[in-house]
């Protein structure tokens, strides 16, 4: 049994942030709320994301496991205005969502979770430093690097407690970087890591310009970059693989 | 190289490349590089192929030009070779001999006459996986850190066995013998432009009323590698008198026919030599300066025949996957 009232925006939000990485994903229906674990084909990009009972207008749950294809869900969703409450019931019979927006009525067949890739393990990762910052520098150091290369090195200088990004193109190359003052929080530790911009830039359409996101980092390690959704009701993580770099 | 046949039988769907990210295909060695001594490896200059010494070295291009399609879309390729020949398939291999004379022979005179596309094609088609080129293949393979597997005997059967098993997510071969051989399902074109084609083996034994055992009765009542067919049973003849009769003996009872050697040309397709004690990792991690010198400096292939393939394999193979932290 699952049936839940919750705020268009917020189920965009949440759908969006797994929509960046994966097709399909499985929702876990739990007592406090629900979750979602999902990588990419190719094992680079991950998205963890919870989103608590306290973010829904309504929840009931007796728990278990939906297959969603997010593209179609977030269809629906996009059908409600900004603030419109959306309603989402299971039909255990037919396996079915059903989904009511005030007047509007729609039925969404569900996937089997099984026919879903598995979930990933979460990797076990100790990173030496923490950035905090906003939704929109990470917005700039991506669009920024996006100009001259296909990747971005993401490092912190622990002497200077400087966070940079560096991309390096053909011909051009951009560098940025905020200091201890320009950041909400800074734990320096050494780190540089290169990755790939196809996924930072998909991760950034998902990622509040306004948030705070707590990013870690460490030498040629994956970056984790955590945020609230649902004003604070929710978190998304995602984690990202480096790429190898030459010297 | 199995028996066309069976593509009218075959339940075959084109698949985009995209959506194969994260598989790994077994794919049959012999029959990938065939494919690129003859077809695929074009020739802008005849001289690319074979070393001063008279090696052959396509083989080597081929390779390059022919892995960074599986990396960039994140497919592991294992690349299974044959061991020992059945002594069936003897035959085969004659009549491949055979024809490669002919060709040689024309080759002959077409060099006589000057006529160097005539030459160009014909040189493609008198290849053949000599010692050197599978050797050679092996160490660049090694080098580029591709797993590879060694069959007992047939490396399409290993393949197909594998798939079978669920150590691999496809066979990778043009043959459509490995359907007979139980790959459940295949995957075709992967050394062609654009995206390959998958063979579903239970969706063409539905499409049928068959089992595997009565297809392979199919395709020996059509022809396989190891027998001529039937004359006048074609495909569909074929499916209809098997479903009828229930299997081959059947057949040949009710119309009075016979394939020498019966019991064993099954029995090589439904229980052939192969093992499930293969193990590779995965994880392709290549050595792209040895590769580049190995094929360049060793064996003197020309630098920019090669050049774009290497730079492909590097720029597929830098990023790390999450799976290395877990």
């Amino acid at each position: 049994m699952f049936n839940a009232i919750v705020s268009a925006d917020t189920l965009r939000a949440t759908l969006d942030s797994v929509s960046v990485l994966v097709d399909e994903c499985k929702i876990h229906l739990t007592d406090e709320g629900i979750e979602i674990r999902a990588v990419d084909p190719a094992n680079v990009g991950m998205v963890d994301l919870r989103l608590d009972a306290a973010a829904f207008e309504s929840y009931e749950t007796d728990g278990g496991i939906i297959g969603v294809n997010l593209s179609r869900l977030e269809e629906f969703a996009g059908m409600a205005d900004a603030g419109q409450l959306i309603q989402l019931e299971l039909d255990e019979e037919t396996r079915k969502l059903h989904v009511q927006i005030d007047g509007l009525e729609g039925t969404l067949a569900l996937i089997d979770p099984d026919s879903i890739r598995q979930e990933p393990d979460l990797p076990d990762l100790d990173l030496p430093a923490t950035v905090v910052l906003e939704g929109k520098d990470i917005d700039r150091a991506v669009t920024a690097a996006d100009m001259v290369s296909d990747h971005i090195a993401l490092g912190v200088e622990t002497d200077d407690e400087v966070f940079y990004v560096d991309a390096e193109g053909d011909t051009d190359d951009v560098h940025f970087e905020l200091g201890r003052d320009d950041l909400i929080d800074l734990v320096a530790g050494d780190a540089h890591s290169l990755f790939s911009l196809d996924y930072l830039k998909d991760m950034n359409k998902a990622i509040p310009k306004d948030a705070e996101i707590e990013m870690e980092l460490g030498e040629e390690f994956p970056v984790k970059m955590h945020f609230d959704i649902a004003e604070g009701d929710g978190t998304v993580t995602y984690m990202l693989a480096p790429r190898i770099q030459s010297d | 190289m199995g028996n066309a046949d069976l593509r009218d039988l075959a339940v075959i769907d084109t698949v985009a490349y995209d959506d194969l990210a994260g598989s790994v295909v077994a794919v049959d060695a012999h029959n990938w590089l065939y494919r690129y001594l003859t077809t695929t490896v074009k020739f802008t200059r005849d001289s690319a192929y074979t070393t001063a010494d008279g090696e052959e070295v396509a083989n080597l291009i081929g390779v390059v030009q022919g892995l960074p399609k599986f990396l960039e879309h994140d497919v592991t390729p294992v690349f299974v070779f044959d061991g020992g020949v059945t002594d069936l398939k003897e035959d085969e291999v004659q009549k491949r001999r055979e024809q490669r004379e002919r060709y040689e022979e024309q080759l002959e005179q077409a060099r006589e006459e000057g006529d160097s596309v005539e030459v160009a094609k014909l040189e493609s088609r008198t290849q053949r996986l000599t010692d050197t080129i599978v050797d050679t293949t092996r160490e660049l393979l090694a080098l580029l850190d591709v797993p590879v597997v060694d069959a007992p005997a047939e490396g399409e059967a290993q393949a197909a066995r594998m798939a079978r098993s669920g150590t691999v997510d496809y066979a990778g071969t043009e043959d459509y013998d490995a359907l007979l051989f139980g790959s459940p399902m295949t995957l075709r074109q992967l050394t062609s432009k654009g995206d390959p084609e998958c063979m579903d083996l239970d969706a063409t034994l539905d499409e049928h009323d068959l089992t595997w055992e009565q297809l392979v009765d199919v395709g020996i009542l059509c022809g396989t590698d190891f027998n001529e067919g039937v004359t006048g049973i074609g495909p569909k003849t074929a499916v209809k008198t098997v479903r009828e009769h229930g299997d081959i003996w059947g057949v040949f009872e009710a119309r009075d026919v016979y394939v020498e050697n019966v019991d064993r040309i099954r029995s090589l397709f439904l229980d052939p030599p192969v093992t499930d004690d293969v193990a590779f990792d995965a994880g392709i991690e290549p050595d792209v300066d040895a590769a580049k010198a190995f094929v360049v400096e060793e064996w003197g292939v020309a630098a920019d025949e090669v050049e774009r393939g290497f730079e492909r394999i590097a720029e597929a193979t830098v990023q790390t996957g999450l799976d290395r932290w877990t």
